[in-house]
C-alpha cells in the first residue's frame, strides 16, 4: 500500500511525554530471579520430600481421610499428609487467624524465604512485595456447620439467630473467611510493606500471582516479592463442588492411578492441596548478594477463553494465546524449550484442548519438547497448582531432571504429545512453560529460563 | 509509550445506575443509606445500608439463562462491565471489522476485576442438605446430587464476572481477578493500566463488583467495631463508623494510539497509580498513614506529576475514627498547606468494598466534568485529628482536571489514583 492512501487520519502529535523515562527501562528491563522455593504438597512437607517423590514416582492421592466421604461419589483425594503447625515459626497469635490453607501458605512461605537466605528489615520493607492465589473457599466446614446448626436447623437461614451464635460472633472466624487473609497474614509475618495483592482466578490463580509478581519487579515498584499460591478444597462443600460437576475422578478402588493425564482412559481430576512459594528477586540484586539461582522468571503470559464457563475450545484457542504470549514476553521461541509442566488435568476436554495448543504454538518442535503433568503425582492443587508446579519447573532447570506424567498406559490420539513416562528424565533443560487454565476461561503460562544462560548472554 | 486513555464508564450502586446520576445524588445532598429491606433488622444493632432498591435482575442484565449461573454480585459487576463495553464501542467496532481483525480485537482487549461478594450466603445453599444429614456426612454425600444444584461451584465462583462479560463482549486478552477486599477494584485499573503500558493489550475493562449487605457479614463487621450504627459521616467528629453499600463500576480503558486509530470516544486518562501493604494484618492499620502517604508518593511518581498538579482528592472517607483520622494525616503530610479541596462519597453512595474505589473514580471524573468537588452532606463538624483538611458540606471548584482517588482495605492495603477527565 503507498503511503499516500494511508487511511489513518495525521496523529496529533503530543509533546514530549515525561513518560518516555518509562519507555527507557522498559528497554534495559529487569530481570527477576528465582531466589527461594517453598512448599507443602501432597507428596511431602517441604520441597526435599516433595521433590523426593516425584523422583521416585510416587502418588499423594488416597482415600480421604480429613472427613467422612464415605458418601461421596468421589471419596479420594491428594492431602497434605501428617502436616504439624509445629514448623511455622509466626507467634501463635497469628497462626489462630489461619485457617488449613493459610497454614499451608504460612510454612511454604517460611522455607522459600529461608531458602532465599534474605527477608525485609526496617530499611528495604517498601521494597518487597506479596502477591498471592488464594483459593475460594473462605468459611471453615466447622464454622459453617455451627451456623447451620444454631440458624438454620430446618435448613432455611433465619438471619434473627445469627444475633446468638457463636460462629457468626467471632472475629476469629471472620477473618480466617476473609480473601485478604493468607496476604495479610504473609505481609504481617515478613513485615511487607510493598505492593501486595490477591488474585483468583480458579485454577490458573498462582500461575497469574506469579505473573503478577514479576511484573512489580519488572516496573521498579519493587525489588523482591514473595509470590505463590495456596488452597484446601478437600472438605465436604469443596468436594461436593466437583462432585456435582463430574469433574473428579471416581475411581476409589485404585486412588493410586485415578489421576492420569492424557491417557485414553482418563475421568477426571485428583482434588489435591497445599501450597508453594517463591522468593522473586531483581536478577542484579540476587547476584550482587550472591544467592543461589534456580532460573529466570523469564515470561507471563495470559488469555481468557471466553468460550465456556468449565472448558477450552478442543481447537485449543485461549491456551494457545497465553503459551504465545508468554513465549514473546520471554523473548524466546519454542525451540529454546526444552520442558512443558502441562496443566494436565486428567479431565477429558482439558488434556484435549491442551494438547492442540500445544502442537499449534510448537508445531514441529511439539514432537520434541517433553510434556508432563506433575498432577499425575500431585493432584490438582486449583489455587496453589500454577504456583507449585512453576516451583517444579524452576527444580527441574536447577537439578537438570524432568519429572514424569505418571500412570500413563493407554494412548489417546488426541494427546499424541512427547509425554516423559516411566523413570524422570536426567538432562540439561533450558527452558520451561507451566500452565494453568481456570474455570471461567482464564489461562496462564509461565516461562523459566536456565541461569547459565542468562549470564551467557550478558 | 503511548498514554493509557478512557473510553468508556459505567455504574451501578444505590445511588444510580450511571456515574452521572451518582454525581447528582451527591450534589443534591441525597444519600443512599437507607434502612436495610433485604433482611428483617429488627433487633439488630446495625439498621442501615444503601441498597440497591427496586432490583431488577432482567433489566440490568437481559439474560435469563445467565441469572441461574450468577449471583447478586455478578449481576452488578457484568451490568457496569457491559455498560463501560458498550460507551467504548466495542461492539459497533468490532462488527465493523473483517474476520481475522474481529478476532485481533478480541485476542488484543483484555479484563480486569476486583471481586468481593456473597462470601457466607454463598454456602447457605448447603443449608437443606445439611439439615437433612443432621451432621452425617455420609448422608450428605449421598443425598448431594439430589439437593444442591449442580451448578453450585460454578455459581460461587470470585471470577464470574471475568468470565462472563468476558463471554458476552468476546474480550480474549490479558485478564486478571484480584480478590483483595477494597483496594479489588482500583488494583484492577491500576494493573490494566500497566498491561495496556507494557503492550500486553491494546484495550481492556477493569470492573470492581461487591455486595456485602448480607446478615452475617454485617454481624461479623459490627463486632469487630467498624459499622456505624446510623450513616457514615467521614472526617466529622461525630463519626462512629463505616455503613455498607452495594454496587459495582467499570471503566473500558485503552492505548490513546488504539483508541484514536479506531476514533473510540476519549473521555479522560489513567495518569497512574500506587498500592502498598502496611505490614499491619488484617484489620489493624498504622496510625500515622504512613502506607496512604506512599500509596499517593508512588501514584505521583508512576503518572510523573507533582502534588501540585493535584485538582481534587476523593478520599477513602469510611467514616471509621481510625481510618479517617490517618488518612486525614496522610493527606497533610503529602499536600502540606496547599492540599487541594478534599471530599469524600461513601456517605451516599455507602461502602462498596471492592467496588468502592472504581464506582468512586466513575463519579470523580463525572466532577470533573462538571468542575466541581462535591461537599460532604454528612460533615458538620471536623474532628481535630482531621482539622486542618480541608474537607467541606459545600461544593468547591477542582483546581485541575486531575483527581486523586484513595482506596483502603483489609490486609493494611493502601492503593491511590490519579485519573485526568477531558471536558467536552
Amino acid at each position: 500500500m503507498s503511503t499516500i492512501d494511508t487511511p489513518h487520519p495525521p496523529r496529533i502529535r503530543s509533546a514530549p511525554s515525561p513518560r518516555l523515562r518509562r519507555e527507557g527501562r522498559a528497554e534495559g528491563r529487569r530481570r527477576v530471579a528465582i531466589t527461594g522455593i517453598g512448599l507443602v504438597t501432597p507428596l511431602g512437607n517441604d520441597v526435599a520430600a516433595t521433590w523426593t517423590a516425584l523422583d521416585a514416582v510416587k502418588t499423594g492421592a488416597a482415600p480421604i481421610t480429613l472427613f467422612d466421604a464415605s458418601g461421596f461419589s468421589t471419596r479420594i483425594a491428594a492431602e497434605v499428609k501428617d502436616f504439624d503447625d509445629g514448623v511455622i515459626t509466626a507467634p501463635r497469635k497469628l497462626v489462630k487467624f489461619a485457617n488449613r490453607s493459610h497454614r499451608f501458605a504460612l510454612a511454604a512461605a517460611e522455607e522459600a524465604m529461608r531458602d532465599a537466605g534474605i527477608a525485609p528489615t526496617d530499611d528495604d520493607a517498601t521494597r518487597w512485595g506479596c502477591s498471592v492465589g488464594t483459593g475460594m473457599m473462605g468459611v471453615d466446614f466447622a464454622d459453617l456447620s455451627s451456623v447451620q446448626r444454631h440458624c438454620a436447623p430446618d435448613g432455611e437461614i433465619d438471619p434473627h439467630k445469627l444475633l446468638s451464635d457463636i460462629s457468626a460472633s467471632d472475629p476469629l472466624a471472620f477473618c480466617r473467611s476473609q480473601s485478604t487473609a493468607g496476604v495479610a497474614l504473609l505481609t504481617r509475618r515478613f513485615d511487607i510493606r510493598g505492593c501486595a495483592t490477591s488474585v483468583h482466578t480458579a485454577c490458573a490463580s498462582g500461575g497469574q500471582a506469579i505473573g503478577t509478581a514479576l511484573k512489580l519487579i519488572r516496573r521498579g515498584v519493587v525489588d523482591r516479592v514473595l509470590t505463590g499460591g495456596f488452597d484446601s478444597m478437600i472438605s465436604p462443600v469443596g468436594l461436593a463442588g466437583f462432585c456435582l460437576l463430574s469433574a473428579v475422578s471416581a475411581d476409589n478402588d485404585t486412588p493410586d492411578r485415578a489421576s492420569r493425564p492424557f491417557d485414553a482412559s482418563r475421568n477426571g481430576f485428583v482434588l489435591g492441596e497445599g501450597a508453594g512459594f517463591l522468593v522473586l528477586e531483581e536478577w542484579e540484586a540476587a547476584r550482587r548478594r550472591g544467592a543461589k539461582i534456580y532460573a529466570e522468571l523469564a515470561g507471563d503470559g495470559n488469555s481468557l477463553s471466553s468460550y465456556r464457563i468449565t472448558d477450552s475450545p478442543p481447537d485449543g484457542d485461549g491456551p494457545i494465546q497465553s503459551m504465545r504470549a508468554a513465549l514473546a514476553d520471554a523473548r524466546a521461541t519454542p525451540a529454546d524449550v526444552d520442558y512443558i509442566n502441562a496443566h494436565g488435568t486428567s479431565t477429558g476436554m482439558n488434556d484435549r484442548s491442551e494438547t492442540s495448543a500445544i502442537k499449534a504454538v510448537f508445531g514441529d518442535d511439539a514432537k520434541r519438547v517433553l510434556v508432563s503433568s506433575t498432577k499425575s503425582m500431585m493432584g490438582h492443587l486449583i489455587a496453589a497448582a500454577g504456583a507449585v508446579e512453576v516451583a517444579i519447573c524452576a527444580l527441574a532447570i536447577d537439578r537438570g531432571e524432568v519429572p514424569v506424567n505418571a500412570n500413563y498406559r493407554e494412548f489417546d490420539p488426541d494427546c499424541d504429545l512427547n509425554l516423559v513416562l516411566e523413570r524422570p528424565r536426567r538432562q540439561k533443560v533450558r527452558m520451561t512453560l507451566s500452565n494453568s487454565f481456570g474455570f471461567g476461561g482464564s489461562n496462564s503460562c509461565v516461562v523459566l529460563r536456565s541461569a547459565d544462560l542468562v549470564d551467557d548472554a550478558r | 509509550m503511548s498514554k493509557v486513555v478512557i473510553t468508556g464508564s459505567g455504574a451501578v450502586c444505590g445511588a444510580g445506575r450511571d456515574p452521572a446520576q451518582m454525581l447528582a445524588a451527591i450534589v443534591e445532598g441525597r444519600s443512599a443509606i437507607a434502612p436495610i429491606e433485604s433482611f428483617d433488622t429488627t433487633g439488630w444493632p446495625v439498621k442501615n445500608a444503601a441498597e440497591i432498591r427496586d432490583f431488577n435482575a432482567r433489566s440490568l442484565v437481559d439474560d435469563r439463562k445467565l441469572h441461574k449461573l450468577i449471583r447478586r454480585t455478578d449481576m452488578l459487576g457484568i451490568y457496569a462491565g457491559d455498560r463501560a463495553a458498550e460507551a467504548a464501542g466495542y461492539g459497533t467496532h468490532r462488527d465493523s471489522l473483517a474476520e481475522d481483525a474481529a478476532h485481533a480485537f478480541s485476542d488484543r482487549t483484555g479484563i480486569y476485576v476486583g471481586s468481593g461478594g456473597g462470601a457466607f450466603e454463598n454456602q447457605y445453599d448447603f443449608f437443606p442438605l445439611m439439615a437433612q444429614a443432621h451432621g452425617d456426612l455420609a448422608k450428605f454425600g449421598g443425598e448431594l446430587p439430589d439437593t444442591v444444584n449442580p451448578m453450585w461451584l460454578l455459581r460461587t465462583l470470585p471470577n464470574n464476572v471475568l468470565c462472563h462479560v468476558g463471554i458476552r463482549n468476546r474480550l480474549k486478552g490479558a485478564n486478571a481477578c484480584i480478590t483483595n477486599h477494597s483496594v479489588g477494584g482500583t488494583l484492577a485499573v491500576i494493573e490494566a493500566t500497566e498491561a495496556l503500558r507494557n503492550g500486553e493489550a491494546d484495550r481492556a475493562l477493569a470492573i470492581g463488583h461487591d455486595t456485602p449487605i448480607e446478615p452475617q457479614n454485617v454481624l461479623y463487621y459490627h463486632r469487630c467495631g467498624l459499622l456505624s450504627a446510623d450513616t457514615l459521616r467521614p472526617f466529622d467528629a461525630r463519626r462512629d463508623g463505616s455503613v455498607f453499600g452495594e454496587g459495582a463500576g467499570a471503566l473500558a480503558l485503552e492505548t490513546e494510539d488504539a483508541a484514536r486509530a479506531r476514533g473510540a470516544p476519549i473521555v479522560g486518562e489513567v495518569l497512574g497509580g500506587g498500592y502498598v501493604s502496611e505490614g499491619a494484618g488484617l484489620l489493624a492499620i498504622r496510625e500515622d498513614g504512613d502506607g496512604v502517604v506512599r500509596a499517593i508518593e508512588a501514584a505521583l511518581a508512576d503518572a510523573q506529576i507533582d502534588a501540585s498538579g493535584v485538582g481534587m482528592i476523593v478520599a477513602h472517607g469510611n467514616g471509621t475514627s481510625l481510618s479517617d483520622a490517618s488518612e486525614a494525616q496522610a493527606l497533610l503530610r503529602v499536600f502540606g498547606n496547599d492540599c487541594p479541596p478534599v471530599t469524600a462519597f461513601k456517605w451516599a453512595l455507602g461502602h462498596l468494598i471492592a467496588a468502592a474505589g472504581i464506582v468512586e473514580t466513575t463519579i470523580a471524573l463525572a466532577a470533573l466534568r462538571a468542575n466541581t468537588v462535591p461537599g460532604i452532606a454528612t460533615f458538620a463538624k471536623a474532628d481535630a485529628a482531621c482539622a486542618k483538611l480541608p474537607v467541606s458540606q459545600r461544593a468547591r471548584t477542582p483546581r485541575s482536571d486531575v483527581a486523586l482517588v484513595l482506596c483502603r482495605g483489609f490486609a493494611a492495603t493502601d492503593a491511590a489514583l490519579l485519573v485526568r477527565a477531558l471536558r467536552a
